[in-house]
């Protein structure tokens, strides 16, 4: 569960706001204007958050789920760089393919930091959660990570 | 295709084929108390079917694939010793992506003395053996695992499947459920762990069609110290989004719902290390909050 | 300098739905189907906007006498940021 602090900030609301108004919107009546704090540069980009659609938010934990390394239709003979990226077979510093694929538990106790993947390396570990983590719909495997709910 | 079963839980309707027996033989059981449909009138909200993972698989190594209107693709094959949890997490899977008369939200919930106690979290939270215990102490069990929140009304609906316990939970809820009919196979190593479930209490079934107005929400934590803190409508509001299936597909009935509901019940943060821990904990919570 | 020319306009005060929620504001983009969750000066600013494109410093100077700004060295830069913010969103729009 994310603590997002500006949430429970609360700011000073008028006191004739309607329900459907927006608090604090509107100056107050009277001689003290209401103060308002522009920011800007860092506080311009915490002042929204948006609700993204999260792809089968919640619904994949009721399902049971997998992710290759590499997807086998896109990844035929290649290996995995330690950036996460497809690279050709031979290639210096890259891992060879998993032999078998992951689950969604597997995958989301390496992401979250405690464990390696079954059967990896430290650095074989790494390559593949960077293989994992750059995963784009359409690629076997993501919706499976998406359903992972990890905080991007 | 070969076998199949209607289902009629709360306010959908399911139909489940099935390639192999033995899984709708199980629900047929343990959903006895069910309303049936007839397989005349019946229109199904959603079909799930359990078929063979590939070819040869209905007799070698049986291995079912959900599949169903709505599915997910990265899911795994399981034994055919797993086919009642297979169907379960079929029709979860269906209500999940494909539900739009309701906002979904992933919590159990309760009912008592005309009002509804939503319990939200994920897995492992404990909402769901919460729920099955205070339906076994004097509350309506309304659902274990969705809880439909009504875009009019603002009401919660049942929505009262088969509890899914899992691992301990299993030993818990024997003890506190006499009657061993009530309980489904015991499913060893699936790949949630272990898993049986437990048949909702008489009443929780025949009153499946009475929705009730939520009074408190809570966000329980198994496995820590006792502890109870308010939580704040922002936070409950992004906690639920998250928590959502269909937060985002239903658009702005969803958002005005939700914002109705972190408005208007109170959120509680509520941490126990044991069932009746927590029950005593709810019960005070209850008297302050609802009653 | 190119910014000071950029105005900037929402279309129809309709797309939005606004709703307070714990001292924050609570959006619901029509348009786009995305729910945001903004704090001040967002909803000013959005308060602010109208169908009438204008540039930052005409917006600045709106604000200015609804609010007390004093103190806000960078206070048009800040705004501009806020603004252009808020059209990566699709909640205002520039031209």
């Amino acid at each position: 569960m994310d603590e997002r602090k500006e949430q429970d900030q609360g700011a000073g609301r008028d006191g004739d706001c309607e329900a459907q108004g927006v608090p604090g919107a509107g100056p107050s009546a009277g001689n003290a204007r209401r103060r308002l704090l522009l920011g800007g540069g860092l506080a311009a980009a915490s002042a929204v958050v948006s609700i993204r659609p999260a792809l089968a938010n919640t619904a994949a934990s009721v399902l049971n789920c997998q992710i290759p390394v590499p997807d086998p239709a896109k990844g035929m003979g290649q290996m995995i760089a330690p950036d996460g990226k497809l690279v050709p077979k031979g290639t210096k510093g890259a891992f060879p393919a998993s032999s078998k694929p992951f689950t969604g538990e597997e995958v989301k106790a390496a992401l979250r930091g405690g464990r390696s993947l079954p059967g990896t390396s430290y650095e074989q570990n790494r390559a593949y959660l960077n293989y994992i983590r750059r995963l784009q719909n359409g690629t076997s495997g993501f919706t499976c990570y998406a359903s992972l709910q990890m905080p991007r | 295709m070969r076998h199949h079963l209607l289902l009629a839980i709360g306010p959908a309707r399911f139909r489940i084929g099935s390639a192999w027996r033995g899984p709708i033989d199980a629900l047929r059981r343990l959903y006895a108390a069910y309303p049936q449909s007839s397989q005349d009138d019946a229109v199904a909200d959603f079909t799930v079917r359990l078929e063979p993972a590939g070819i040869g698989r209905r007799w070698w190594r049986p291995s079912v694939r959900i599949a169903g209107d709505h599915h997910l693709p990265d899911a795994v094959p399981m034994a055919l010793r797993h086919g009642l949890l297979a169907a379960e997490m079929g029709m979860n899977l269906q209500m999940a992506l494909g539900w739009r008369r309701h906002l979904l939200i992933h919590a159990s919930s309760v009912e008592k003395d005309g009002k509804v106690l939503v319990m939200a979290g994920e897995s492992g939270s404990g909402k769901s053996t919460l729920a099955a215990l205070l339906g076994e102490r004097g509350w309506r069990l309304m659902g274990d695992e969705f809880a439909l929140l009504d875009f009019a009304t603002g009401a919660i609906h049942p929505f009262p499947r088969l509890v899914s316990l899992k691992n301990q939970a299993i030993d818990v809820m024997r003890r506190e459920v006499d009657d061993a009919a009530r309980f489904g196979p015991l499913m060893a190593a699936t790949p949630k762990g272990d898993i049986a479930h437990l048949i909702p209490a008489a009443e929780a079934v025949s009153r499946m069609s009475e929705a009730a107005p939520p009074a408190l929400l809570l966000f329980p934590r198994y496995g820590h110290a006792p502890d109870i803190r308010a939580v704040g409508e922002g936070e409950a509001f992004m906690h639920l989004t998250q928590a959502s299936t269909n937060y985002v597909a239903c658009g702005e009935a969803a958002f005005t719902a939700l914002h109705r509901f972190v408005t208007t019940v109170p959120s509680i943060a509520l941490d126990f290390s044991s069932g009746d821990e927590a029950d005593r904990m709810i019960g005070r919570l209850w008297r302050e909050y609802a009653g | 300098m190119t910014q000071a020319e950029r105005l900037y306009y929402r279309d129809d005060p309709d797309e939005m739905l606004l709703r307070p929620l714990d001292g924050l504001t609570l959006i619901y983009h029509r348009p786009s189907g995305i729910t945001h969750i903004v704090d001040s000066p967002v909803p000013e600013i959005l308060a602010a906007l109208s169908h009438e494109p204008l540039p930052a410093r005409l917006l600045l100077e709106s604000l200015s006498a609804d609010y007390d700004l004093e103190g806000e060295g960078e206070a048009l830069d800040n705004l501009a940021a806020h603004l252009e913010e808020l059209c990566a969103l699709g909640l205002a729009r520039a031209r």
